[in-house]
């Protein structure tokens, strides 16, 4: 026994000893000397939640963050764009709210009764990926017409929408109606009307867009739809349709040829970043996010006019220059 | 009683109750945690019959609609449990065909055949299965049990969330308290009825399926009727592999959210407090509660009535 116990403890240090050495930090980049956003001088946490859409670029942006010297917590929840703003305006839980569409007026004077003012802050472009699974040989395109109809539920087999498609019925994925995602697919595609697509018969809500790629993977004749990171991580399962002829693309995205390209946002305010500098450090860390990294997180970078609204109202806020 | 000692006015000892303040400290904890149970049930059913009352009040809501549509929705209004109460028995039901077969029948061969050594590696075994988190079971389900159902039966036939799996994990899960509680029951007849039958020439095989089986009834009836509420009130299998969308479907393989599906969906968001959707939750959940409770009354009724007493 005494044998045994000593082994163990060696081993333990020994793991110890490994794991201390392993964990030096990498610095990226050299930070600017005198920039009052270094987040290495960064402390105190960090609460984040919202769009599932957003999370990647989110969860990104924190392991970067990290990776430059910040020693706080930061949490990122993916719960939904709805969900999020019931964090940040109604229980005020958030320092930033993550949404993949913008605030609306409900939201926002729920704000305003906890003392919240949100600001916006555009970081990323989505391509919202219409997927079928890749055994789908017949469905290459899709009009915003036929989209509308498959959603809405007036055709329920393929064979209904273009003769040449097999007669089976078709299965739908969709996000929840927590998610912006749906929100925004339910108002550009649907005309705003979310009562058709919910009595859709057997259509699986989730919030969770791996459930959905999952569900989308295993059947010829399923069809969803959610941000373009989440289908970029299966690519070899799945397969984008193209739009009214328009592949989603940097270039179809930054000039709107994508009838699915939206702004992807996050959301804090005035108060909080004031009191909270490692809110605001964290905040500028994404503005001055390089392409590369939006682009590794699966979406498309702001284009230079959102990146130059961004950080007006950024300066106005904080009153610095970066 | 000896002659010299009956006239003997001895001083009886007093047989008076004396206080112990230890042990009357030590009874009222013991009592109090023994309360604890009643005050937890009580509050549960409160707050379940509190939330349920508004939800029931709310004008939207029918109570008839409730009990008798088919459709579950309840961002467009459509408030039928059926679709999830359908999707909850389908899901028990094949739990308890995996379970109960498989469960009693390693039950009869612990508790009749196994010689001590098969005994000393078949029930740690089976502790091992009860030990899985059911959020493991739940990708099991999920990851190994769909393709397999998928490669025999086609993959149109049966879709990546389908009830099939959730339930057939289900059963794997509740197999080790059903062989328990049946192997507890069969334990329990007396040596004296399977020693007289052996002693009439009966071979192993009638003893245990014609004597000790029926013998222990009870105690299987109550151990399947355990399994059941069990099955009903599991969450994460079922929200995992199971589907997330209602749908009224006697087909187990297509998905089908059950009741502890959804409120583990709903709540997995950030509903608002005051909306009817959070309101929903906690009539689904009076529902399973009273699912389970009956279920309770009925495995009373049935051990009661098929008890048999040995003296």
């Amino acid at each position: 026994m005494k044998k045994q116990f000593t082994i163990f403890s060696l081993l333990m240090i020994v793991a110890m000893i490994i794991s201390a050495c392993g964990s030096s930090t990498t610095k990226v980049a050299p930070s600017t000397a005198a920039s009052p956003f270094d987040p290495a001088a960064a402390k105190g946490n960090i609460v984040t939640a919202g769009s599932s859409t957003v999370f990647p670029i989110t969860q990104r942006m924190a392991d970067l963050f990290r990776r430059e010297g910040y020693s706080g917590n930061i949490t990122v929840d993916s719960i939904g764009t709805g969900a999020g703003f019931e964090r940040f305006c109604k229980t005020g839980e958030t320092d930033i709210s993550n949404a993949s569409r913008p605030i609306k007026e409900a939201e926002k004077e729920n704000c305003q009764k906890i003392g919240r003012t949100p600001l916006e802050f555009q970081i990323a472009i989505d391509a919202l990926a219409v997927v079928v699974s890749s055994e789908n040989t017949f469905v290459k395109n899709l009009s915003k017409a036929q989209l509308a109809d498959i959603f809405n539920g007036k055709v329920s087999k393929w064979s209904e929408l273009d003769a040449s498609y097999p007669s089976e019925a078709i299965k739908l994925f969709s996000p929840g109606t927590d998610s912006g995602t749906f929100d925004y697919f339910v108002e550009a595609i649907l005309n705003s009307k979310k009562d058709g697509i919910l009595s859709v018969k057997g259509i699986q809500l989730s919030e969770n867009d791996n459930v959905l790629a999952k569900g989308i993977e295993g059947s010829k004749y399923a069809i969803g739809y959610f941000g373009f990171a989440y289908y970029l991580a299966d690519k070899g399962k799945l397969r984008a349709v193209t739009i009214e002829g328009v592949e989603p693309s940097k270039e179809t995205v930054e000039n709107k040829k994508y009838a699915l390209a939206r702004p992807l946002f996050i959301y804090s305010d005035a108060t909080i970043m004031k009191n909270k500098p490692q809110v605001a450090t964290f905040i500028r860390f994404c503005l001055d996010a390089p392409d590369k990294e939006i682009v590794k997180a699966g979406y498309f970078p702001p284009t230079t006019e959102i990146k130059k609204k961004a950080n007006e109202l950024f300066e106005n806020v904080m009153g610095t220059t970066p | 009683m000896r002659p010299e000692t009956v006239n003997h006015p001895k001083p009886s000892p007093s047989f008076h109750h004396r206080p112990r303040p230890s042990e009357t400290i030590i009874q009222s904890l013991l009592f109090a945690c023994g309360i604890l149970s009643i005050f937890t049930t009580l509050g549960i059913v409160y707050v379940l019959a509190q939330e349920s009352f508004s939800f029931f009040t709310n004008p939207q809501v029918s109570l008839i609609n409730f009990l008798t549509t088919l459709e579950w929705q309840p961002e467009i209004d459509k408030f039928g449990i059926w679709s999830l109460v359908n999707a909850t028995l389908i899901t028990s039901a094949l739990a308890m065909i995996v379970a109960m077969p498989l469960g009693l029948g390693a039950a009869i061969y612990l508790s009749e055949y196994a010689s001590p050594r098969a005994r000393a590696i078949l029930k740690p075994t089976l502790e091992i299965l009860a030990g899985v988190p059911t959020v493991v079971y739940g990708y099991f389900a999920l990851t190994f049990v769909t393709p397999i159902l998928r490669n025999i039966l086609g993959n149109e036939t049966v879709e990546i969330y389908n009830m099939a799996s959730a339930g057939l994990v289900m059963g794997i899960m509740i197999l080790p308290l059903v062989c328990s509680m049946s192997e507890d029951a069969l334990h329990a007849v007396p040596r004296d009825l399977r020693e007289a039958a052996f002693a009439l020439s009966a071979t192993r095989l009638e003893v245990a399926t014609q004597i000790v089986v029926p013998a222990a009834l009870s105690g299987i009836a109550a151990a399947f009727i355990l399994g059941v509420s069990r099955a009903v009130g599991e969450t994460m299998i079922v929200a995992i592999a199971a589907g997330s969308g209602s749908s009224f479907t006697f087909n187990p393989f297509q998905a089908a959210e059950t009741m502890t599906g959804y409120i583990a969906r709903i709540t997995s968001g950030d509903v608002s407090y005051a909306s009817l959707q959070y309101q929903s939750i906690f009539a689904v959940g009076l529902m399973l509660f009273l699912i389970t409770f009956g279920l309770n009354i009925v495995s009373r009724i049935m051990v009661a009535r098929f008890r048999e007493v040995y003296e």
